[in-house]
């Protein structure tokens, strides 16, 4: 899949394949909206999810990240979640040190019959990355005339 | 002919409005050779931390892109003219023997060439060795450079210059206003105070110990990072890759170093040099044995950036000394 | 310090000569002065070569994943920071206690930025204790580098870092000194994954920097020696101090490798933790 070069946002979305994969779908099924700039990639657990996913996807040209799984105690491993939880509380301590913006950076609990809380979250988050424009940092350009830092 | 020191600058200046000027210069975390800016000063105290090999050869090189929606693929052909002013005998030096590599063997490469030939490379003889250098015992001398276009010597309030090639000659041209006539005074003498004894067929002895156990010894310390190999003058080893997006992308070449696991791993995973053993005992061979082997000169400069920055403290000479002592041990 | 290193060469030799140990691992001396290198005694007359001064900085306690199934257990002498090393590593599951003789000896600390900091100058782990304990002077800011960074705007952040990894020639001398850095097989090793483009660009350095502080952040034990052995000295402790700081905001006193037991932050998780994704 090749992304396109455009100014509207790109967000990749890490969700659950218990919880919130199934809010999507489900939103789906309501006929219910969300911007198309929100890409999922479908994930056992949001425990699964690795900090390097958020840098890799930065760096390969998306504007937003957002990481959601099952609320706390709902995990369908039991305990994947609070791992999540925590690492991300880091996570998103250390990007923003790092200078990206924390909007451009999101983890929520989302449970598989909240479809209205996933188009909610889709929307808030794309409007937000799409005030904060296109994403430079930490972005790799794959040709020369499109890089900012060189 | 002489320049003046407070005139430098003013000369410097000349020549940066037809080339890109580079000077030893300290950076925010450590020195190396940077685009002057017009008013930078230079750093001539010590040699810079990272090596000139960068302005050749860089660290990570594009060399085409490609576009399969149009069916184009661009190759890169760098074409600006450099200028390095105050480069270092020794590192000098090891331009000739990366010109050796990338040039004058079988194979020419055209991104090290299209660079190489718009190179000038103003050598500044070195009056402050460090403690960790010892360019002298191998062959270089510290305060002339045959290889650089023009050779600059400190001469107290002044630089006396000494022109080589026809490249150098234009600089002359460029900077002559800033000349005065004056003939070199006797440049000191200057000697390293780390010095390095070595038998003449030193490859040869080292080739017949490839089993020692000294090199068990010699790599104890070694963390087995690239450390060495990237602030290595003559380190010329290189990594092809691609950065790809759909059907357009970039092929590049970056740095690579001997001391990792997968620059000799292979498909399926065996590693001919599954430890730091064989790793170190490969890059001092390649210094000090394969490359004199091929190419009748040693690829060692001794400009002792690895000692200084090795953070084992670990310490090529101690090959040469290695050798040295068992032979007059007999 | 002449009495100590006296010491020291007395102990190694002994071990050696009893035949308890393979060989002891501590600091010898190089051409230069100002520098030592870390030395391997298997003979009991190299315990002659054996050299301790303000300038026995090197840390040594990762060579101990050199040889991970010794014949005979490796002696190595250990400072307050080689023994919050060798927990880190035990706990980690790397290091067998059985396969270590211990030869504690208190630091007196060292001139260097990063001992500054040092909160254990005395071994918490050793088989034998060679001369007194002295207490630890109060540390400086724990956070010096992290706190730094942290009162710039976001920008500023991203200026600051971009300008240290521009300087990165990624070596990975940070990667293979650090006690925390303890993989079998590092993910920068594993090219074919793509998690880390080789590169030399900012923003895989970036990648690079971030992903090394993550991975020991919370396992640092604060030792410096990433710093140290920084070829173009770069103040990468930032990043994990920055995390270690976020740690001790979030739960409280928090500090990794004073024992061999406790749990890392990023192992375990607390019902309670707190919530910040709703």
């Amino acid at each position: 899949m090749s992304v396109k070069e455009t100014n509207d946002p790109k967000i990749i979305a890490f969700c659950c394949n218990w919880c919130t994969y199934t809010g999507a779908d489900l939103a789906g099924l309501n006929r219910s909206h969300y911007p198309e700039n929100v890409h999922i990639v479908r994930v056992p657990c949001s425990g699964r999810v690795n900090p390097q996913f958020i840098l890799r996807a930065f760096r390969n040209g998306c504007d937003g990240v957002m990481v959601c799984g099952c609320h706390p105690g709902d995990c369908h491993y039991s305990t994947g979640n609070y791992f999540t939880r925590r690492r991300f509380t880091l996570m998103k301590r250390l990007l923003e040190y790092n200078g990206i913006d924390p909007g451009r950076f999101h983890a929520r609990w989302i449970s598989g019959s909240e479809a209205g809380k996933f188009r909610d979250t889709a929307e808030e988050v794309t409007a937000m990355v799409r005030k904060l424009g296109p994403n430079t940092r930490y972005r790799e350009y794959a040709r020369r005339e499109m890089s900012a830092d060189e | 002919m002489k320049i003046k020191k407070d005139k430098f600058k003013d000369a410097l200046a000349s020549i940066a409005k037809e080339a890109k000027v580079f000077l030893p210069m300290k950076g925010v975390y450590a020195s190396e050779y940077r685009v002057w800016d017009g008013a930078g000063e230079p750093f001539f105290e010590r040699n810079t931390a990272l090596p000139p090999k960068e302005l050749l050869f860089p660290r990570s090189e594009r060399m085409y892109e490609y576009d399969l929606n149009a069916g184009t693929v661009t190759e890169a052909a760098p074409d600006e003219k450099i200028v390095i002013a105050g480069i270092r005998p020794c590192d000098v030096r090891s331009v000739e023997h990366l010109d050796k590599v990338f040039l004058e063997s079988e194979y020419t490469d055209v991104y090290y060439r299209a660079r190489r030939e718009n190179l000038t490379m103003i050598a500044y003889g070195c009056a402050t060795p460090a403690p960790t250098c010892f360019c002298d015992s191998m062959d270089v001398v510290p305060t002339d450079a045959p290889g650089a276009d023009v050779v600059m010597n400190d001469a107290g309030n002044s630089y006396v210059l000494t022109v080589n090639t026809p490249k150098g000659e234009h600089i002359r041209d460029l900077i002559s206003s800033f000349l005065s006539e004056g003939k070199a005074d006797d440049v000191p003498a200057v000697s390293c105070s780390l010095k390095v004894e070595k038998p003449d067929d030193l490859h040869k002895q080292l080739i017949a110990r490839f089993d020692d156990p000294m090199w068990e010894t010699l790599s104890d310390a070694c963390l087995g990072c690239g450390c060495c190999s990237y602030i290595c003058p003559t380190c010329y080893c290189f990594d092809i890759g691609r950065e790809n997006r759909g059907k357009t992308g970039t092929a590049f070449r970056c740095w690579d170093s001997c001391m990792f696991s997968d620059y000799s791993r292979m498909a399926g995973g065996h590693n001919p040099r599954p430890t730091k053993k064989e790793r170190l005992r490969n890059r001092y061979l390649h210094k000090l044995a394969y490359f004199p082997e091929r190419y009748g000169t040693s690829l060692c400069v001794g400009c002792g950036r690895c000692i200084d920055k090795c953070p084992a403290r670990l310490d090529i000479t101690n090959v040469p000394d290695i050798i040295q002592g068992s032979e007059s041990n007999g | 310090m002449n009495d100590n290193l006296a010491k020291m060469r007395e102990a190694a030799k002994r071990a050696l000569e009893s035949g308890d140990v393979g060989y002891v691992i501590g600091w010898g001396a190089t051409k230069f002065p100002d520098k030592t290198s870390p030395l391997f005694m298997r003979k009991p007359e190299d315990a002659e070569r054996l050299v301790w001064n303000e300038y026995a900085i090197p840390g040594i306690a990762k060579y101990l994943l050199d040889d991970l199934y010794p014949d005979k257990p490796i002696g190595v002498f250990v400072r307050g920071c080689d023994s919050r090393a060798i927990n880190r590593m035990m706990k980690d599951n790397r290091i067998k206690r059985e396969n270590l003789r211990l030869l504690g000896i208190p630091c007196d600390g060292k001139d260097d930025e990063r001992c500054t900091i040092c909160r254990n100058r005395n071994p918490l782990v050793y088989d034998e204790l060679l001369w007194d304990e002295a207490p630890t002077p109060e540390p400086k800011d724990r956070y010096f580098r992290a706190n730094a960074v942290e009162a710039m705007s976001a920008d500023g952040r991203y200026a600051y870092w971009s300008e240290v990894f521009d300087q990165c020639i990624r070596c990975y001398a940070c990667r293979n000194i650090c006690p925390a850095c303890n993989c079998k097989e590092c993910y920068v090793d594993m090219t074919a994954t793509g998690f880390q483009g080789k590169q030399h660009s900012r923003s895989d350095n970036l990648i690079f920097g971030v992903t090394r502080a993550f991975h020991v952040g919370d396992r640092c034990i604060e030792c410096g020696e990433c710093e140290r052995v920084c070829p173009m000295g770069l103040p990468i402790m930032g990043q994990t101090q920055k995390i270690l700081k976020d740690i001790n905001e979030l739960v409280g006193d928090y500090e990794s490798g004073v024992d061999a037991e406790s749990e890392n932050y990023l192992g375990v998780f607390d019902l309670d933790d707190k919530d910040e994704f709703m």
